[in-house]
């Protein structure tokens, strides 16, 4: 899981796999590449992509947290907060 | 340099593109005269209204234009003041006891529309440390009301009892309350919640409340009309009921029902209760008495309900594809937002009034030709209205012109 702040390996390629079909602009993916911007994601799209994170993950996402993930690392970064705090 | 609108400008190319060509705005439709709740003068023509919320066809009821007429003589046009401080008169607190005793309810609170209301109670009921479990189908005003809460906000899967489960359980050792929020029927495709299902993943767990809208199932709904718990049999279990009286009612407002002896608390802090003006005392009046046609309505509920299989049936046997099932709401999907606009601008052109909804505002990205009924609907309205649908498909090659189907054998 986390070291030192940085997401696992598995967490972020997992991430990856569940983007690709999301991917429409067909950029590379990067920790910092951004939803809004480099993937082009509407508010429908982020509604479905959380929701296969959700799935995924067997996790909540609240929509609170949305605003504040603007890219996959802080997608990755709280995903393994949510896990943490889910399974203690 | 930037303009205050240039944040729209993607938005504003994709409203050209999707508007692009001859015909009229389907966002700025002006009724010029209303000739009857189903039937109105636009651009010069009369035309059958399909698309209105006006599922018992109570805006024209004689008793409560009587209502109407005589509370605008006493009253005046308007109260101009919030509920809090001059807005509120013997009407207001009258139609607050018709609500209880509708409901068979102890509290209610009657806000200025029913936007107003979710807004009002989803951001004030839970706080900080709680919970908001809101179905993804909800409306744009529970999504702003919860937005606007301090709680944690979880969406569930639309109609998913089970996902909505999953979700509890990851919450179940934490404190803080939890409230589910679902509608009665979703506006967009006239489908129910699955309120049985829902109520018993409710009570499997502790500080667990539900709320839910109305809005579209209140007076369709249940031999009272008191919506989907009234039809399920669970009025007991739902803990709060939103509902409007914009639509089966036939006038404006909203409104919040509920049994909790400190539920008047929120008239001191719903900001969408305090900081806007009340309802003029004629629409008080209004909604009043037809809070008693609404419920003694079961002629009119049979008829709307006949009326939805008419023109339900008459849709899908045209080969038209619906999103929903026999409710009074039909949603015809057309494949995307252009051929959605030009069939929206043939059924206008020949007569026919129905809603136009696009993506992000409907579900799974659907472009939909929303159709509602009414109980006034005539059953030769409603085969004129399936007629209209389908010349206008057929000339957009979205039907296949074929001779009238002969039943077989």
């Amino acid at each position: 899981m986390t070291v030192n702040g940085e997401p696992s390996s598995e967490t972020v390629t997992a991430l990856h796999e569940l983007l690709t079909p999301f991917n429409k602009t067909g950029v590379d993916l990067k920790p910092g590449t951004r939803f809004s911007e480099d993937l082009n994601f509407d508010s429908l799209v982020v509604m479905e992509f959380v929701a296969t994170v959700e799935d995924r993950f067997d996790i909540s996402v609240p929509m609170n947290m949305l605003p504040d993930i603007t890219t996959i690392h802080e997608l990755a970064v709280a995903v393994e907060k949510i896990v943490k705090a889910d399974r203690g | 340099m930037a303009g205050i609108f240039d944040r729209f400008s993607n938005l504003m190319a994709q409203r050209d593109a999707i508007l692009a060509g001859d015909g009229a705005d389907p966002f700025q439709v002006k009724m010029d005269q209303v000739i009857s709740q189903t039937e109105a003068i636009i651009g010069n023509r009369r035309t059958i209204l399909c698309g209105t919320n006006n599922y018992l066809g109570l805006t024209f009821a004689p008793e409560a234009l009587k209502a109407a007429h005589d509370a605008l003589d006493a009253f005046g046009t308007g109260t101009t003041g919030s509920r809090v401080a001059n807005g509120t008169y013997a009407g207001h607190k009258e139609l607050e006891t018709t609500l209880c005793e509708f409901f068979n309810k102890d509290h209610a609170i009657v806000f200025s529309t029913g936007f107003l209301a979710n807004a009002g109670v989803l951001s004030t009921l839970m706080g900080p440390g709680d919970y908001i479990l809101m179905d993804a189908d909800c409306h744009a005003s529970i999504y702003d009301g919860v937005r606007a809460s301090q709680a944690e906000i979880i969406r569930f899967k639309h109609n998913d009892a089970a996902d909505l489960d999953k979700r509890l359980a990851r919450l179940a050792d934490k404190p803080g309350n939890k409230l589910i929020v679902i509608e009665g029927i979703y506006s967009m495709l006239g489908d129910k919640a699955p309120m049985a299902e829902i109520v018993a993943v409710k009570k499997k767990y502790t500080n667990t409340y539900l709320l839910s809208d109305e809005a579209h199932s209140m007076g369709v709904l249940g031999r009272y009309g008191r919506g989907l718990p009234e039809e399920v049999g669970c009025e007991d279990d739902v803990d709060f009921i939103v509902g409007t009286f914009s639509k089966s009612v036939g006038t404006v407002g909203g409104f919040v029902v509920s049994s909790y002896p400190d539920f008047g608390m929120l008239r001191l802090v719903c900001r969408a209760y305090i900081f806007t003006a009340s309802l003029p005392p004629s629409v008080v009046a209004s909604a009043r008495v037809n809070l008693g046609l609404v419920k003694s309505g079961g002629a009119l509920r049979t008829r709307l309900m006949r009326n939805a299989k008419i023109l339900h049936n008459g849709l899908s046997e045209i080969g038209l594809k619906l999103a929903s099932d026999v409710s009074p709401v039909v949603a015809v999907v057309a494949p995307d937002p252009q051929v959605a606009v030009a069939f929206w601008r043939g059924l206008i052109e020949a007569g026919v009034y129905v809603n136009l909804a696009l993506p992000p505002a409907t579900p799974y990205g659907y472009s939909l030709l929303r159709c509602s009924l009414c109980a006034a609907h005539t059953e030769e309205q409603l085969r004129e209205v399936v007629a209209i649908f389908k010349d206008v498909a057929s000339k957009m090659g979205l039907i296949e012109h074929k001779a009238r189907r002969v039943a077989a054998g």
